[in-house]
């Protein structure tokens, strides 16, 4: 008995949002099942093959949110690699006649505590704080997530040996840590700033790529996969990879924040970054004890840190979003 | 229970006493996607003693139907919009919340699917059943644990003594089911809901959960509700199948007539599609297609796209819940089919 | 000729791998002349002496065994080409694991698995691999079994990327479209995600993959428990169509055992990692003689209020006991009416029980007990 509805026109109405397209696909099934095997219907010219990375791309793009956050850190990213482009001061040219005054012409944040150039010096401070930032977390993501995720799917005894080393890191309180580590530095640069945070960081990482590729691991899909006699490094890429990276994602980019804040503590603590390097830690360090007359100093570099983490965030929101396609 | 006996007769209910009626019931899903119509108005009602089957696939509004009637649905998103819920006379669904808490229990009680997961894993068994009488009749420990015990022995789980301490995790699927039992009976309510009771057991200790409800059912003369898409377990031990399809009951029937003669193209093809045990059947009968989308319910009859027998009135017009009259059959059958004549022409 | 079964046990590890392989060939051979199973054709698959245990460990970093879970436990069956083996019984009896192995998804921790007469239960790399192209499976659950972050043509096109000798790269796409269509799904929705669908449309796309490096057997373990009933028998006969189309062999394992009987030539019944009876359909269903079975069977509600006061209904007490420490002799002895002194004390083997060993009729198939009688239990 032919079915009124044509499977083909329904398909073709959704198929551009492709919202609720189970329940219209339900609806014809009727009309699929019922013709023939092997009937030429709907074999019609072959659309281009798409794939989740492909699919999330055309989403991300579509999204607001990707949008302003990935503006929002190329002009980061702009700054810390040319900030001349956009402040014309020294930051390390202070008077300290001018010491905590508040805005004034040509300078539109008013001056630290030192008497240098708020707006400047927060410019200058893009550079060493994303560097930390961005670098101590991929650093942490990176190491986390293979080390955790090779734990997780192979389990076994170096699974064993892996949560015990976790375990240890765990223990290490991290201000006390640094101090210890990182007073025996003598290079000036953010490196070993960022290699002590990648450190003590990954264990962290580690902890939540073992737990979600154990989950993802036990999914059917994973056993269909081996049946087809899949190699290890197809299960993981394919299959555990994209079904395990949302926790990671979120979990990076919150630590992000806490990064470029781990980088002020140490600093104020003399065993971070040292003058005459810039940060917005050592700004914002510096300016919290004149918190009460001068909040402006602490102000501007805290709210460029916000926005910097927050930036993070939501671009890490939107590419996990992106990357499950049942929010399409 | 007698207070509560003498409200249902001062209501003035006639002879016959029914324990539930359900009223045009409506109840809808609001969500991001639009709103879902889970339950369209259904009509079914529960006597003392009696078991009534309600069938239906996932998405049928069985159980969206039962937590309404509990007082349990979530809301939001959910939304009842429309219909009354009576229970020995007083709509439910006018009564405020402590009022209403305290008919759960002692007035009906829920048996679920899923008895490890409705059962808190970290408190032993005999603190969970005697729970019931300390929080509703105020008992002390010592006798709610007596207490427990005795409900243990009732449904028969063996050394109840010795057992009483153990934990959920300790007992087996069948078992932890018993207990759900024990705990829906413990305050003798005059209504039980049990939710496809026994779909996550083996056929074996599935015989024998059936087998302890219905006894305890007629030893207690108790209504019973049970909800399953097992057509075999309804087989065994309802009296009357209501037949749900779409948030809608689209048959109701006695027990022994269903099966010989449906009078639902439905109910008809459900029978015809389950393999039987008995005979080595040739190709399956398949009804085609899916259970409707419920944000888009189809117009007119909500089988129509997937009925053999679909006509233009299908596509059109509601059909409504029909008296079947037809000879040799018992009084009260419905069917929710412009052609219920002709379907029972065809399998009678 | 001589029955296998006559040998212990004991006996037979004494004497050695190839008194073993000796053992085999000979109850094989007395299995076909029994039955004529198989349609008369050579098994395709033949399962001997599967034991899979799952060591139960104590400890973090060195691990020391206490004990196992005697998950499957001697399971011995044969395939024939074209035919379906179905495998019933109820949770934790092992069917599922031996559904695994089959498909090497478990290493079995002992016995063997035969393909065409070559053992692939030892198999690994590229031997293995080549092996898998032959034996594929169909999982239960239709939701978990698909890659949500895979489209539909990347996961029925997987198979292809694992064995890119099966299908050269331009006419993936089109295998996959043709695939789509041989299970009844529009060939459309090739770029669709798994979560547009509904379970048994999932449960296509399932078959479908399975199907794309046109395997000879299928393992499906309970392919349509997860779906509706009205959606059950849409699955049911696709699987069937598909067997006469592409001639497969398929090992159906289920707990439902009306879906068994449908789809089924012959017939297992597992309990506690044993088969306890095998036979033809009819042979189980209408002559059963194994005390399990008859329970099993006279459990299974029948949609037909008529027959519940005519039928007999055995009700078994108790549990299944942990497969950890199972019984003595006989498995099901703890929960059997028939049970006297010999079931704890000797295993009872597989094989025609005496009673009938020199009768012809249905009642003449492997059963498991010591005390086998007919039992009619089916109305």
């Amino acid at each position: 008995m032919p079915d009124p509805r044509e499977p083909d026109g329904t398909a073709g109405a959704i198929a551009p949002t492709g919202a609720g397209g189970a329940m219209d696909l339900a609806a014809t099934e009727g009309s699929t099942l019922d013709k023939a095997p092997g009937g030429p219907e709907g074999s019609g010219p072959s659309t281009p093959a798409r794939s989740l990375w492909s699919d999330a791309w055309r989403e991300l793009r579509r999204n607001p949110v990707f949008v302003i956050s990935g503006l929002i850190i190329l002009f980061l990213v702009f700054i810390s690699l040319w900030p001349s482009a956009i402040a014309s001061g020294n930051p390390l040219s202070c008077d300290l006649a001018n010491a905590q005054k508040s805005s004034a012409p040509g300078h539109p944040f008013g001056f630290d505590g030192q008497g240098c150039d708020v707006y400047t010096r927060t410019v200058y401070g893009a550079r060493a704080s994303v560097t930390v930032g961005v670098c101590a977390t991929l650093g942490v993501a990176i190491l986390g997530s293979v080390l955790g995720g090779l734990a997780g799917f192979f389990g076994g005894f170096w699974d064993a040996i892996l949560s015990r080393i976790t375990d240890v890191f765990f223990a290490i309180p991290v201000v006390l840590g640094g101090l210890v580590l990182l007073s025996v530095v003598t290079s000036n640069t953010v490196w070993p700033v960022i290699g002590f945070m990648v450190l003590l960081g990954w264990p962290q990482l580690s902890r939540i790529a073992r737990g979600s590729v154990i989950t993802a691991k036990q999914n059917d899909y994973v056993q269909a996969a081996r049946a087809l006699g899949a190699s290890n490094s197809r299960m993981l890429l394919r299959h555990i990879a994209p079904n395990a990276v949302a926790p990671v994602i979120v979990v990076a980019t919150i630590a992000l924040g806490t990064y470029i804040a781990l980088e002020a503590t140490l600093s104020y603590l003399g065993v971070g970054l040292k003058p005459p390097t810039v940060s917005w830690g050592i700004d914002i360090s510096a300016a919290s004890q004149y918190i009460r007359n001068a909040p402006h100093m602490l102000l501007w570099p805290a709210g460029a840190l916000a926005i910097t983490v927050l930036a993070f965030i939501m671009l890490g929101d939107a590419v996990r979003d992106a990357l499950d396609p049942k929010l399409r | 229970m007698a207070t509560v006996a003498s409200e249902a007769s001062a209501s003035g209910s006639p002879g016959t006493s029914k324990l539930l009626e359900v009223r045009d019931l409506h109840v809808e899903f609001r969500t991001r996607d639009g709103v879902a119509k889970a339950v369209n108005g259904v009509d079914y009602s529960v006597a003392e003693g009696e078991t009534l089957a309600v069938l239906g696939e996932s998405g049928s509004g069985k159980s969206v139907t039962a937590q309404a009637i509990m007082g349990i649905l979530d809301m939001p998103p959910g939304k009842i919009t429309g219909g009354e819920i009576l229970f020995k006379g007083r709509d439910l669904l006018k009564l405020k919340g402590e009022e209403r808490r305290k008919t759960r229990g002692a007035g009906m009680a829920m048996i679920f699917q899923d008895a490890l997961s409705s059962l808190n894993p970290v408190l032993s068994v005999g603190q969970q059943l005697g729970e019931m009488y300390v929080v509703h009749q105020g008992m002390s420990r010592k006798d709610a644990k007596a207490k427990a015990i005795e409900l243990m022995d009732r449904v028969r789980i063996p050394a109840a003594k010795e057992r009483v301490g153990q934990y959920p995790h300790q007992f087996s699927g069948g078992m932890r089911q018993r207990i759900m039992i024990a705990m829906a009976m413990a305050l003798e309510p005059s209504l039980i809901i049990a939710d496809e009771p026994t779909t996550a057991l083996d056929v074996t200790v599935q015989a024998q959960v059936m087998d302890l409800l219905a006894e305890l059912r007629r030893e207690l003369n108790m209504g019973l509700i049970l909800i399953t898409h097992d057509l075999g377990v309804v087989a065994d031990v309802a009296d009357n199948i209501a037949v749900m399809y779409a948030g809608r009951i689209v048959e109701k029937a006695p027990v022994h007539e269903i099966y010989r003669a449906p009078a639902h193209p439905y109910t008809r093809g459900l029978l015809e599609s389950i393999p039987r045990l008995d005979q080595k059947g040739q190709e399956l009968y398949a009804i085609k297609g899916l259970p409707p989308n419920l944000m888009h319910i189809p117009p007119g009859c909500a089988f129509n796209p997937r009925c053999p027998m679909a006509r233009d009135v299908c596509r059109t017009d509601v059909p409504p819940l029909y008296e079947v009259a037809y000879e040799g059959l018992a009084a009260e059958r419905r069917s929710a089919c412009h052609f219920w004549k002709e379907t029972l022409d065809a399998s009678w | 000729m001589p029955h296998g079964e006559h040998i212990s046990k004991k006996q037979l590890e004494a004497e050695g791998e190839s008194a073993r392989q000796l053992m085999d060939k000979a109850r094989a051979e007395h299995e076909f002349a029994a039955h004529g199973s198989a349609g008369g054709r050579e098994p395709i698959l033949q399962v001997r002496g599967l034991v899979k245990h799952y060591p139960l460990t104590q400890g973090i970093v060195i691990r020391k065994q206490v004990g196992a879970v005697k998950a499957v436990d001697g399971v011995d069956f044969d395939l024939g080409q074209g035919e379906t083996l179905g495998i019933v019984g109820e949770s934790g009896c092992g069917k599922s694991t031996v559904a695994k192995m089959l498909v090497n998804l478990e290493r079995p921790t002992a016995g063997e698995i035969r393909y065409k007469g070559e053992d692939i239960s030892k198999l690994s790399g590229r031997a293995l691999k080549a092996v898998r192209r032959n034996i594929q499976m169909v999982f239960q659950d239709p939701y978990t079994s698909l890659n949500p972050r895979m489209t539909v043509g990347d996961i029925i096109g997987e198979p292809y990327e694992i064995h890119p000798e099966v299908a050269p790269k331009g006419s993936r796409r089109q295998r996959v479209q043709e695939l789509l269509d041989v299970v009844g799904l529009n060939p459309e929705y090739i770029n669709r995600y798994p979560h547009q669908f509904s379970g048994g449309q999932r449960q296509r796309i399932g078959i479908a993959r399975g199907l794309a490096l046109r395997p000879e057997i299928i393992v499906a373990d309970e392919p349509v428990s997860a779906l509706d009933v009205s959606v059950q028998a849409q699955v049911v006969n696709l699987l069937d169509r598909l067997q006469n189309e592409f001639d497969l062999s398929y090992v159906f394992i289920a707990h439902d055992l009306s879906i068994v009987r449908h789809i089924s030539d012959r017939v297992g019944v597992m309990y506690l990692g044993r088969i306890v009876e095998i036979g033809s359909d009819e042979e189980i269903y209408e002559h059963p003689t194994h005390p399990y079975t008859q329970a099993l069977l006279s459990a299974v509600p029948v949609p037909d209020p008529a027959a519940r006061e005519q039928r007999e209904r055995i009700i078994l007490s108790g549990d299944v006991p942990s497969p950890a420490n199972p019984p003595s002799g006989c498995r099901f002895r703890t929960r059997c009416w028939k049970a006297r002194e010999r079931c704890a004390l000797e295993v009872p083997a597989l094989a025609v029980p005496a009673e009938f060993r020199y009768e012809e009729g249905p009642a003449a198939h492997d059963s498991a007990c010591h005390f086998a009688e007919e039992k009619q239990v089916v109305p």
